[in-house]
């Protein structure tokens, strides 16, 4: 992909490299930093927990919205921790995203994120085979899980990795989404109002 | 509902006497005014993230031709299909054509302003295809059947009380009073026309000329329907909203957000490469792009108003400027106001269609302080004055011309010869006594000065010239 000179202009494979490592150190700070800009837009975090202990957070938000069915990604992570086969023991409906009209009336949809940016509170999620498009968008509610290691400083870190990304692999998603906070509006005298078309609710839980 | 010509004094006139407005105006620039200058003051590179934008978008602008066959290649190669508009009409007939050919009866669109340039609504309308807006500001102009009034907040002229009732006779609901409400009742309704809709028409704020990539930025989730739902997704996309490079949205991004609204992200960025993948489960069957000149190589082609294509379209000219912020986006007369409309649309439309929106300004240059790439708005604007005098040279329409010719002939002659400068203004101190009033200003003059007059008051001339006092004051203080 990517037609004349310009990918080659910048070394983004070491770039990234370099990105990568000084993330590491400060991943921590991130952390914070993350969960501090998520909480400025809206967005509910979920307490911190590992991963054995992932049902007692998600239990009470069972509980708290009275939620009955639910769409899942079908990607790597969330398939190691079977959160599927979870929430179906705990008689939730499972929505598969193929059908327009009926994933639009599960009461949650259930994603991993491909990376988070610290610095703006915001997740960025990439469609393919496992990961459609529809499962942040058209239920009422949505629940990212956030692993440490998505998280970068900033937009900047995230297009140099990427970029090295598609140098390497030679493909890019049918679409990239960033999500920072549930659907919001102010076309009515400015007034801020959520939920006017995608996610009224969006819920992070980082592990 | 389509355009009328531009008729700015007149438009202008109403708006100024429109309380509502005026009170809706000073509301929705100030707040976000005020949001823009904090997010940009939170940034420590600012000045030079804006120089870079600039720098970005001059490259782009001016080696348009190779970045546009980068993007077609790409597009290509990711499963979509690239169509060429050279103007509105082509433009229309194309989209109007893909939706006919696939027996399309029903359209969802989020907000572009490219479509509505071109008009496209009349253009369905006509074809017997329902088209709905689902962005709720334009959801609330097209059941009232009107025209946005600001790039970013489209509805701004409408207050709460206007919108229940409109969504009361024309959804045939009770009245709602809170915006939640309203909000919620849109919401429904529209979620149904999402997913009945066979094709989504949207705009993009960039193209990536390396990968094929569109991008839209919004805040309501309404562009992610619109791309995600239908079997067909078809983006118009004007020439200039071209970047090279995948890796320039990160710098591109950072300013549009935070320019346009103050925030540090806006909520949803879509990134569209194409349409879905075989394997995808879901997303458009078909993607569609296209390519809108409708005059941009036009000014392409003008070296000094060039930068006017460098716009990225976040409305912070808007919000700052002292004419927008009393006349509002109708006044404009078409789909662009503010600075940015009274620079584009002349040069979009011709310059005769559109001859007193270059004089729209008081040239302070507010809006060249706020643009994240620094389009020297003044400059553009004092081109485009000397293109709508010189076309008008030999063309004298009416009494304000010839007044005004004249006017400026007198001028030129008092002011060439010295002793003619003094006399005058000797002259015009006596001449004005029979209307100057008490607190020193003069403000009902008779015509043509009452041009002035009408508006504002005018300081009444001093009876010495500042030249007298400047002798003075220097004799007493040697």
């Amino acid at each position: 992909m990517g037609s004349g000179e310009t990918f080659k202009e910048r070394n983004f494979l070491s770039e990234a490299e370099e990105v990568e490592k000084v993330i590491d150190e400060l991943r921590g700070n991130l952390k914070i930093q993350f969960m501090d800009e998520l909480a400025k837009v809206n967005t509910n975090v979920l307490e911190t927990y590992e991963k054995d202990n992932i049902k007692e957070p998600l239990l009470n938000l069972i509980k708290e919205k009275e939620l009955k069915s639910f769409s899942i990604w079908e990607s790597e992570y969330l398939k190691e921790i079977n959160l599927k086969q979870q929430l179906k023991d705990l008689g939730l409906k499972l929505i598969t995203a193929k059908n327009k009209n009926r994933i639009s009336k599960a009461d949650i949809g259930i994603t991993e994120v491909d990376y988070a940016i610290a610095d703006t509170g915001t997740l960025v999620l990439l469609t393919n085979k496992n990961q459609p498009r529809s499962v942040s968008l058209l239920p009422p509610i949505h629940l990212a899980i956030v692993k440490p290691q998505n998280l970068v400083r900033n937009i900047s870190d995230l297009f140099i990795i990427l970029k090295s990304k598609l140098q390497d692999t030679e493909d890019i998603t049918s679409c990239m989404t960033f999500i920072t906070g549930p659907s919001r509006t102010a076309d009515i005298e400015l007034n801020l109002t959520l939920g006017v078309h995608g996610p009224k609710e969006l819920y992070v839980l980082i592990l | 509902m389509r355009f009328e010509e531009v008729r700015f004094e007149k438009d202008s006139e109403k708006a100024i006497h429109n309380k509502p407005l005026q009170k809706a105006l000073v509301n929705v620039t100030d707040r976000f005014r005020s949001a823009r200058n904090k997010a940009s003051s939170e940034v420590s590179n600012w000045e030079e993230l804006r120089s870079e934008a600039r720098e970005i978008k001059k490259n782009t602008i001016e080696n348009l031709d190779k970045y546009l066959i980068m993007l077609e290649e790409n597009v290509k190669k990711a499963g979509g299909k690239v169509h060429w508009a050279k103007d509105a009409s082509e433009a229309s007939q194309i989209i109007v054509k893909i939706a006919n050919d696939r027996n399309v009866k029903s359209v969802v669109k989020s907000k572009s302003m490219a479509t509505e340039e071109i008009e496209l609504n009349s253009s369905f309308e006509d074809a017997g295809i329902s088209v709905v807006e689902t962005d709720l500001g334009e959801y609330i102009i097209q059941l009232a059947g009107e025209h946005p009034s600001h790039i970013i907040a489209p509805a701004i002229h409408k207050t709460k009380e206007d919108i229940s009732k409109l969504f009361s006779e024309k959804l045939g609901i009770p009245h709602y009073d809170k915006p939640e409400e309203l909000t919620k009742v849109a919401r429904e309704g529209l979620r149904s026309e999402f997913l009945n809709a066979d094709m989504g028409v949207s705009g993009a704020n960039f193209a990536v000329a390396e990968t094929g990539t569109i991008v839209i930025v919004e805040n309501e989730g309404n562009a992610r329907l619109t791309t995600t739902v239908p079997k067909i997704h078809v983006a118009l996309v004007g020439i200039e909203k071209l970047i090279p490079k995948y890796e320039d949205l990160s710098l591109f991004l950072t300013v549009l957000a935070r320019s346009a609204t103050g925030q540090k992200s806006s909520t949803y960025v879509s990134f569209i490469t194409g349409p879905k993948r075989a394997s995808d489960v879901d997303g458009p069957e078909e993607f569609h792009l296209v390519l809108l000149d409708n005059g941009r190589s036009g000014i392409l082609a003008s070296e000094e108003t060039r930068e006017s294509l460098y716009c990225i379209r976040c409305g912070a000219c808007l919000n700052n400027c002292p004419v927008y912020r009393h006349v509002g986006g109708h006044s404009y007369g078409w789909a662009y106001s503010g600075p940015i409309g009274a620079i584009i649309t002349p040069q979009l439309m011709g310059i005769d269609k559109a001859p007193e929106l270059p004089f729209a300004s008081s040239l302070c240059g507010a809006c060249h302080d706020v643009c994240p790439v620094k389009i020297d708005f003044p400059k553009v604007l004092l081109e485009l004055r000397k293109n709508v005098v010189e076309s008008k040279k030999f063309h004298i329409k009416n009494t304000k011309d010839l007044i005004e010719k004249l006017g400026i002939k007198f001028w030129r002659f008092t002011v060439e010869y010295e002793s003619i400068y003094k006399l005058t203004n000797k002259l015009s101190y006596y001449l004005q006594l029979p209307w100057k009033r008490s607190n020193g200003k003069l403000n009902s003059l008779p015509y043509p000065f009452s041009r002035w007059t009408d508006q504002r008051d005018f300081p009444a001339i001093a009876k010495k010239t500042f030249r007298e006092r400047w002798k003075e004051i220097k004799h007493q203080t040697g």
